[in-house]
């Protein structure tokens, strides 16, 4: 390697650059050039036609309602690749709090109505929000598929096992069933579940702490189906979408006991473990056009029963309540965009 | 010490049955978490690549046309006539004994769920055997360059993907402009002064490149015609690098391949880009990533053949590819039924979906790369920053030292503290504080980096501290300052020390979900962020939503799929970071 070649092949390299800088330049010259617009800011307002749709969708809240709002989602993000839409699961609480009633989230969807305590935090913060049915949950009661002793409980009965001073064997629920210890699985307090289904059966008489308590419904299949005298409460669709995994029990409201079913909660039947879930929109995201148009696209899918039901396990709302909810959020666009 | 021994006559009886009893145990201990961990990722990799259901001919197949040749290419590189006799004998004796033992098992105590004898076998006794073989067969001439190659291929493949990944967020155009008028200019100066040996060229490189960068930064603003992206990345990347790679070509002698060796490539990487351009994919990535793969293994290609040893190794990728192909064939030809895997190409550039056949995880995989390459910039930068000024600046005694000694107890407990408790500082402090958002990535970048800095200096410190003192005093005598000690003696030999630390920590820092739930990064977005201040999802945010879905197929394959894409990104991490440190082990 003496210095004098080592120079010449550098010579030729540059000039080898030089030349494919050229090239490059021509390339460039040759149109291959892009201009920038002005600052692309949210892109909202500007709702002159479909594709012209841009920004940004925040949505947190519920982990119940959250394979219901990313599915719709999903759909709406292929028909405007330039909206980009984020989903948080929080916890209905947790997204109010933190995020929707402090003016960061466009969307808070929740599986129980909003508190007055979260009211108050959004009125605080200037945060005015339209409260939509998404769709509806049946809370299922499920039991270990060998227990055949056992096939619907009344709310009654379910309220012996769930509440604060509870039953400790399947005899003192009824006097038929086995002399064997209840094994509790259930939601977390930090659940919207939970809260539900305090409200629905247990009333003043408060939720047993003997219990395990989860925020997934796979640990409660999971506690349940090892279990022969377990017995466990969750949403809808893990029963819906693992059928043979678990033994939903019919509950009787004072009507004769009714099976958790589409027909049965969309129905009213199946009480009083039918319950709502929400989306609550705020009032000055929705003056934006591409968040408008995806408040009208979610309402719109709420009665799609392949997606709702099919594809994620809840309840299709009706055609009723779908007309109702455009009403509503119209009646809101209208308001924010003046 | 011997008078301690009063009461013993002689050498008495010494019981060597605790010191037995001992070092069994530590090796069970050892091997449980080691055989946990395994069992885990053999059922993680099962559910991920679907081999439940991968019929026996298929796993034949492709153990005969892959495998074999593989291990066949390692042991002619190792040629040595003991290694084949035991690895022929291991694969033969682990046959019997894992049909064996299985169907014992399976016939006797219990049935073993989604797994099969076959592929017990293949991870029980073909997978250790083929690390062993690759280990010991790169040792020899043939072996090495075989690797050396592979390497190369899929390490310029590796890094063009992630810089490509980067650029989705960071603004080319800027890029554009400060390389044009900063790093260029300041890189040509500090050459030609090291050409010329002009240190007045050397020095004014930093203020020129500087001056360069503030320039674009305002120019930005004012320019409004570009280049198209696919000539910027060919002027920014591509050329320079082509420009490299022929210089060290040149550097050896030969003008012909010198040329060769940074032209080739180019034109390839600028036919690619524009071919992948007009076919649909992303033509700038793949510019990148052809300029990076093409340039060095050309480099490597021309030096194997230079230099003249162990050519053959040149063959290897040939003899993988080859194998997949006559697999593939090999399958199609007899119609073996094959797996379908969860983890393919579309889970890696798809959005997440409802349908798991359809779930991809591309949005996250973004957000945490772009995150941890600037998790990584920032807790270097911290990191060492600290370590460095509390070993070689702070003094030892007095108040200084008082004070030293307190920062470090505080440092040490920080390791400690859960990392829900920095999600809340990053929740607080950047978030609310500094309005940086919530949930973006630089936010989700400074909490990590909080996360992992403790952890970072400390192993700083200790890199830092077992540079010999004899070092820093032999620098001192010839009259060396602090800074010049620090900066030409403590560091290069503490460098290995600081980036093994570095890279644990940023295995941590990818895996955290708790301090990015705190912060509000989504669960799901549908989109790959575009800029550092757009709101993202990270791998185990995405992993964990999944894990919750109530279809089987989510928990199961594609979860599974989540966490091999993890693990590799993280062994691909590390990678790049053991050899760095490599690098700077054989320079010290």
């Amino acid at each position: 390697m003496e210095p004098t070649q080592n120079l010449d092949a550098e010579g030729i390299t540059r000039r080898q650059s030089l030349a494919a800088l050229a090239g490059a330049g021509a390339l460039g010259l040759a149109g291959c050039t892009q201009s920038t617009g002005g600052s692309g800011d949210d892109g909202s307002g500007d709702g002159s036609g479909d594709d012209s749709l841009s920004g940004s969708i925040n949505i947190a809240g519920s982990s119940t309602v959250f394979p219901l709002m990313s599915a719709i989602a999903e759909d709406f993000a292929e028909d405007y690749p330039d909206v980009s839409i984020d989903i948080s699961s929080t916890g209905s609480g947790g997204g109010f709090s933190n995020f929707f009633c402090v003016g960061e989230t466009d969307f808070n969807n929740a599986s129980r109505p909003i508190q007055p305590a979260e009211e108050e935090l959004c009125a605080d913060n200037g945060v005015e929000y339209v409260e939509l049915i998404a769709a509806t949950d049946a809370v299922t009661v499920v039991v270990n598929p060998e227990a055949d002793w056992v096939d619907s409980l009344t709310v009654e009965e379910l309220a012996t096992i769930w509440e604060s001073d509870p039953a400790q064997t399947w005899d003192e629920v009824r006097d038929e069933f086995p002399n064997e210890e209840i094994e509790r699985y259930g939601a977390a307090d930090t659940s919207g579940t939970y809260d539900y289904f305090i409200e629905a059966v247990l009333g003043e008489r408060g939720h047993t702490s003997d219990y395990q308590a989860t925020e997934k419904d796979n640990n409660i299949a999971n506690g349940v189906s090892g279990s022969e005298y377990g017995i466990g409460y969750f949403g809808f669709s893990y029963y819906y979408l693992n059928p043979d995994q678990l033994k939903a029990l019919a509950i009787d409201d004072g009507d004769g006991p009714v099976e958790p079913s589409l027909d049965t909660a969309s129905s009213g039947e199946y009480t009083p473990l039918s319950r709502p879930l929400f989306t609550y929109p705020s009032i000055e995201s929705l003056g934006k056009e591409h968040v408008a148009e995806f408040a009208r696209y979610f309402v719109e899918q709420t009665t799609n029963e392949d997606l709702v039901a099919g594809d994620v396990g809840y309840v299709p709302a009706t055609e009723e309540t779908q007309e109702e909810q455009m009403g509503k959020l119209e009646d809101a666009i209208e308001r924010a965009q003046g | 010490m011997a008078t301690d021994n009063q009461n013993a006559t002689g050498f008495g009886e010494v019981s060597r049955v605790r010191g037995i009893v001992f070092e069994y145990l530590s090796l069970g201990a050892s091997v449980a978490g080691l055989v946990a961990l395994g069992v885990l990722l053999v059922y993680v990799a099962i559910d991920a690549f679907d081999l439940a259901n991968a019929s026996p001919e298929w796993l034949l197949t492709y153990f005969l046309t892959l495998v074999v040749p593989f291990l066949a290419f390692c042991l002619y590189s190792a040629d040595d006539a003991a290694v084949t006799r035991r690895v022929v004998g291991v694969l033969a004796g682990g046959l019997v004994a894992v049909a064996g033992v299985f169907t014992a098992i399976e016939t006797f105590v219990v049935t073993i769920p989604r797994l099969s004898w076959q592929l017990a076998y293949l991870f029980v006794v073909a997978a250790p055997v083929t690390a062993y073989l690759a280990y010991v067969g790169s040792h020899g001439r043939v072996g090495a360059v075989g690797f050396g190659l592979l390497g190369r291929l899929v390490g310029g493949i590796a890094v063009g993907l992630a810089v490509g990944t980067l650029f989705l967020v960071f603004d080319e155009l800027v890029w554009f402009l400060a390389y044009t008028l900063g790093v260029l200019p300041a890189a040509a100066l500090y050459a030609y002064g090291r050409w010329r040996a002009a240190a007045r060229a050397v020095t004014a490189a930093a203020p020129i490149g500087l001056l360069g960068l503030v320039a674009a930064a305002v120019l930005r603003g004012v320019v409004r015609t570009y280049p198209s992206d696919l000539v910027i990345y060919l002027w920014t990347l591509a050329i320079p690098v082509a420009a490299v790679g022929a210089l060290v070509v040149a550097a050896r002698g030969s003008r012909t391949a010198a040329v060769a060796a940074g032209g080739g490539p180019l034109a390839l990487a600028t036919a690619g880009g524009f071919l992948a351009g007009s076919v649909g994919l992303p033509g700038p990535t793949t510019l990148i990533v052809l300029a990076v793969t093409g340039v060095p293994t050309a480099v490597y290609v021309h030096r194997v053949v230079d230099v003249g040893e162990g050519t053959v190794g040149l063959g290897l990728p040939l003899l993988l590819a080859a194998g997949v192909i006559v697999g593939a064939l090999v399958v199609e030809a007899w119609g073996v039924p094959a797996p379908d895997p969860w983890l393919d190409a579309s889970y890696v550039t798809e959005a997440p979906s409802r349908n798991a056949a359809e779930a991809g995880l591309y949005p996250a995989i973004v957000g945490s790369v772009i995150i941890i390459a600037l998790v990584a910039v920032l807790s270097f930068v911290l990191g060492v920053g600290t370590s460095v000024f509390l070993e070689e600046y702070t003094a030892g005694s007095g108040l200084v030292g008082s004070l030293t000694r307190l920062l470090q107890i505080n440092i040490a407990n920080l390791a400690a503290i859960p990392s829900v408790v920095y999600g809340l500082l990053g929740l607080g402090l950047f978030a609310n504080l500094l309005g940086l958002g919530y949930g973006t990535a630089v936010t989700a970048a400074l909490t990590l980096s909080l996360l992992i800095l403790p952890i970072t200096i400390i192993s700083a410190q200790e890199a830092i501290r077992s540079v010999p003192d004899d070092l820093r005093r032999g620098s001192d005598a010839m009259g060396a300052t602090r800074w010049q000690t620090t900066k030409n003696v403590v560091l290069p030999e503490a460098l290995p020390g600081i980036l093994t630390g570095t890279i644990l920590a940023l295995g941590r820092a990818i895996g955290e979900t708790a301090p990015l739930i705190m912060i509000g990064a989504a669960t799901t977005v549908f989109s790959a962020p575009g800029s550092l201040f757009s709101r993202f999802s990270a791998m185990p945010m995405q992993i964990y939503a999944w894990a919750g879905f109530p279809q089987a197929e989510f928990r199961y394959g594609v979860v599974a799929a989540g966490v091999i894409t993890l693990l590799i990104i993280l062994i691909g991490m590390n990678g790049t970071a053991i050899l760095l440190r490599n690098r700077a082990e054989r320079g010290s």
